[in-house]
């Protein structure tokens, strides 16, 4: 047990020291102005400025650009969720054999390069009307699609972790409706993957760039791209920035939702 | 000034034309000509009709335009200081093809790029799909042949050389040919923009290299086999060339147009860099990109007021700033707008004498052989 | 009857919403794939299987098998780490919110953080070199195969623990006890229970860093842009550059390969799950 804890703490500080120290040297070269080649013991703690992520963060193009970024991360969070939840479940409860079927689905999109789809998409949308393409807002459908890999595949872990199909049974004959089965049942066990799928569509919502610039929406990753040539340090100290909040505002809405109990691992009648 | 500021002449002299351009071009300076107008062609500079008109329309819509590539950020400034139109700037990065895509998908929409910057192999298709809107603004007749369509499809309002970009922070002595970038002592230290088969800037260091090494227009080969050696040697760096980069010093030599250095000066300066750029003495290569109406699009006027921006002095001397050469440089230089120190911030006068650019046909050729081969040759070893 | 089509019809609005945002293009896709390359007279399919685009997506395989498989073991043992300490207060907290942001990390600013770290003006070649290892005379470079491989793992690894955690969350410590009880060792424990159990998600997790590492380009192009030997990155010239024109059958063929790999991969991981789930009844 103890020697457990060990290799558990070796394997997560190896880990953690993998993580950080590239972000280390990122955050050396975005907040001090000296290159490497000149560094040494005395120029040490020269130049340390935090202009240029100043620059970035107060300017208004940084704004425009993250507001339209989270309000499309938002929406498409909502429009998965929506979309993928009775998916899953019916695939867990009603028909197992469908799940082949959406599973391979949910991979497709890795492989349809984001050009195709727009240039896909396009061809279709002259048929319907070409106004869709127009606004902003026609990304969500785009990011829902790009996001069902890890979506799904979260949603389906946390359900293939318990019995679903026996415990819904169970509920029904007990008398349970379906809205209190839903509710009391189902929902419960897929929290953690509710809360994965989430965070992982929200992330890569806020990082995708090729869709976005294609359709020339002026997301967060196309402010970041545009400002990359003129401000690189301060593109960087942003990119920095937006790792440190977004880790932060996910870590805390992950121990907000334990709070109503602990994961759970099976019945809960 | 501590050791940190110090800054090469040639950044000094970019940072005081950049004011000294922005002066310049508020002052204005139209010529108006008294010739009869034709449906085609405008004579004068441009037509208040044409003004008024974009005025009315209060925006065009730009596409692909790098704050920092041959000076547009200075550019765009001046148009907008000047008629007071907004000139916002789509996708920044993207690329050619980008903005033909862009074209095609958002054909009807408001936001329609209503004016685009594009290489020669793009500018090729633009026609061939029927995209652009022929429109000769003034002052066509003084820009050269080889600078403009012959149907009056677009205008090459800028060209430049390929040059070496050195980081002499990182690097002492600076190479001055090609043949001096073989050396051992570079290891490492040679970068080229991207890959030829995506990057104009690329595809124009290879072609540049073939000239060195015997090849010509019409023969791409040498300089595919002169990058090939070069990454046999070592000498070839595999890293992305981004500001960024050059900055970190990554990449402390670095082949690339002469208008995309001056808009790195400033963070160089912070940095407390040192940067020198010099064209390789064995391989002069001049490359232009096209501008033109797109044809349907939103702001007409508007966009034929900036392709007449680009053409007019003030854009000139904009993209003179930028280490760019303006399409009317020659007339620019007979009228005796350019001054010496200006001159400072171009390649040498000798070098542009001669300058010749390759026929859409070499530039086609020159692709197939490069997508055939780059692969093999230098990629896949 | 009716209830076997009353289940499919629970599927609709995933159905509809795919088929018009996914399998529209895809069907372009092939619909562009299945014609000639301009001034030529076979299917772009067929020029796009041979020489040097046949190395590319071997390459890209390669890549993607290795990192995926790296990725897999290292996430998955995170995730049991990370279970196994579960009374460390805030550090499941910590784990997921920096998973969940680094599983999205790439392209440049990802590539520039190892450049800036181990590149060779890296602020720890720097270090390196100061107490005697030169990564350059070793021939170290963050552009290699290896090089690229590492920055990868980077984002391979969150994913797999993010992928990974509720699986390991549903291995009931129940039955950790009963085989300790029973005098099972762990590894015995891990052998006949543990992994079997896990099974499933271990290869759909393998699968999906597979997928992921198999379509990324931006970050091996931010790495070595002028040596790109990635399919992903090839598709690029032909569809969204600035040197080749006319080529963009040949750019959708490419795509269609792509798809027709995933498809085979999709395939092998089924029927390996299918057997694994055999045990599990």
């Amino acid at each position: 047990m103890i020697r457990r804890n060990l290799w558990s703490k070796i394997v997560l500080i190896v880990v953690a020291a993998f993580y950080v120290l590239p972000m280390i040297a990122m955050a050396r070269f975005s907040f001090q102005r000296v290159p490497v080649i000149k560094l040494g013991w005395s120029t040490l703690g020269k130049n340390w400025t935090i202009e240029s992520l100043v620059n970035a963060v107060t300017s208004d193009r940084f704004r425009q650009a993250a507001w339209l970024s989270v309000r499309l991360a938002l929406l498409s969070v909502v429009l998965g969720l929506l979309v993928l939840i009775p998916t899953t479940v019916y695939v867990h409860v009603m028909k197992r054999g469908a799940r082949s079927y959406v599973e391979f689905l949910s991979m497709l999109p890795y492989v349809v390069p984001p050009i195709a789809l727009v240039v896909g998409i396009s061809g279709a949308m002259k048929v319907v009307g070409t106004w869709f393409l127009a606004s902003p807002f026609s990304l969500v459908p785009f990011y829902v699609v790009i996001s069902l890999p890890f979506t799904f595949r979260s949603l389906d872990v946390s359900l293939g972790a318990i019995d679903l199909k026996t415990l819904v049974e169970a509920s029904r004959s007990l008398g349970a409706s379906w809205s209190r089965t839903i509710r009391s049942v189902i929902l419960p066990n897929m929290k953690v993957g509710i809360i994965n799928a989430s965070f992982l569509c929200f992330a890569t919502v806020l990082g995708e760039f090729t869709i976005a610039s294609l359709l020339l929406k002026f997301t967060l990753p196309a402010y970041l791209a545009e400002s990359q040539g003129n401000n690189p340090q301060g593109t960087f100290s942003v990119g920095l920035l937006l790792l440190v909040v977004s880790s932060l505002i996910f870590g805390l809405m992950n121990r907000l939702s334990k709070r109503k109990g602990q994961a759970f691992s099976g019945l809960t009648l | 000034m501590s050791k940190h500021m110090k800054v090469t002449k040639r950044v000094q002299i970019a940072l005081g034309f950049a004011t000294a351009g922005i002066l310049l071009g508020a002052c204005g300076s139209t010529t108006a000509s008294t010739e009869s107008t034709d449906a085609a062609v405008v004579s004068d500079c441009p037509t208040s009709d044409i003004v008024d008109a974009a005025k009315t329309e209060g925006q065009v819509n730009l596409i692909t335009l790098p704050d920092t590539w041959a000076n547009y950020k200075g550019i765009l400034q001046s148009y907008r200081d000047k008629y007071g139109i907004a000139n916002p700037v789509a996708n920044p990065d993207g690329s050619s093809a980008d903005e033909l895509t862009a074209v095609e998908t958002l054909a009807g929409q408001p936001d329609m790029p209503d004016a685009v910057d594009v290489s020669p192999a793009f500018a090729q298709e633009f026609a061939t799909k029927g995209h652009w809107e022929p429109y000769q603004p003034c002052l066509w007749d003084e820009i050269p042949t080889t600078l403009k369509d012959p149907n009056g499809n677009w205008v090459a309002a800028y060209y430049g050389l390929m040059a070496i970009g050195a980081n002499t922070t990182v690097v002492k002595e600076v190479p001055t040919s090609f043949a001096e970038l073989k050396d051992p002592k570079y290891k490492g230290l040679v970068a080229i923009n991207g890959d030829p088969r995506e990057s104009g800037a690329a595809f124009a260091a290879v072609m540049a290299a073939s000239v060195a090494n015997g090849g010509s227009f019409d023969d791409i080969l040498p300089g595919i086999q002169y990058f090939a050696d070069l990454k046999k040697s070592g000498n070839l760096s595999a890293s992305d060339v981004t500001a960024a980069s050059v900055i970190s010093g990554e990449t402390p030599l670095v082949l690339d147009w002469t208008y995309n250095y001056p808009g790195l000066a400033p963070t160089l300066a912070d940095n407390g860099i040192t940067f020198q750029v010099k064209v390789p003495t064995d391989g002069v290569y001049g490359g232009f990109y096209a501008q033109g109406v797109v044809k349907n699009s939103p702001h007409q006027n508007a966009a034929k007021l900036w392709i007449s921006h680009l053409i007019s002095d003030e854009g000139a001397l904009g993209y003179i700033v930028g280490g760019a050469i303006p399409a009317r440089f020659d007339a620019l230089v007979a009228a005796g707008k350019v001054t010496p120190e200006m001159m400072a911030n171009l390649p040498d006068p000798a070098l542009l004498k001669n300058i010749a650019f390759p026929s859409a046909d070499q530039v086609a050729k020159a692709k197939e052989v490069l997508a055939a081969q780059w692969g093999p040759m230098v990629a896949g070893k | 009857m009716f209830q076997q089509t009353k289940s499919w019809l629970g599927l609709t609005p995933f159905t509809l919403f795919v088929a018009i945002f996914l399998l529209w293009p895809t069907l372009s896709v092939f619909r562009s794939a299945l014609q000639p390359v301009e001034g030529s007279s076979k299917p772009a399919m067929l020029e796009a299987i041979s020489g040097q685009y046949l190395s590319a997506i071997l390459y890209s395989v390669r890549l993607s098998a290795i990192t995926a498989g790296l990725g897999a073991v290292i996430g998955t043992l995170v995730a049991i780490s990370a279970v196994s300490l579960n009374q460390l207060k805030g550090l499941r907290n910590a784990l997921v919110g920096y998973s969940a942001v680094a599983a999205n990390l790439g392209g440049i600013p990802l590539a520039f953080a190892f450049v800036a770290s181990l590149g060779m003006q890296g602020l720890y070649t720097k270090l390196l070199s100061v107490i005697g290892v030169n990564l350059t005379d070793l021939g170290f470079k963050i552009s290699d195969f290896s090089g690229i491989v590492i920055v990868y793992l980077y984002f391979q690894i969150p994913l797999m623990t993010l992928v990974m955690l509720p699986a390991v969350d549903g291995l009931k410590a129940t039955l950790k006890e009963a085989a300790a009880s029973v005098g099972a060792t762990p590894r015995q424990y891990w052998r006949s229970i543990g992994i079997p159990l896990l099974s499933p998600s271990l290869l759909g997790g393998f699968l999906l860093l597979f997928a992921n590492a198999f379509s990324a380009y931006a970050t091996a192009f931010a790495l070595s842009a002028g040596s790109s030997k990635l399919v992903s990155v090839q598709i690029r010239f032909y569809l969204q550059g600035n040197t080749i024109t006319g080529k963009s059958n040949l750019g959708y063929a490419l795509a269609a390969w792509m798809i027709v790999v995933m498809v085979l991969a999709m395939s092998g991981y089924l029927g390996l799950r299918r057997r694994s789930e055999r045990w599990r009844r």
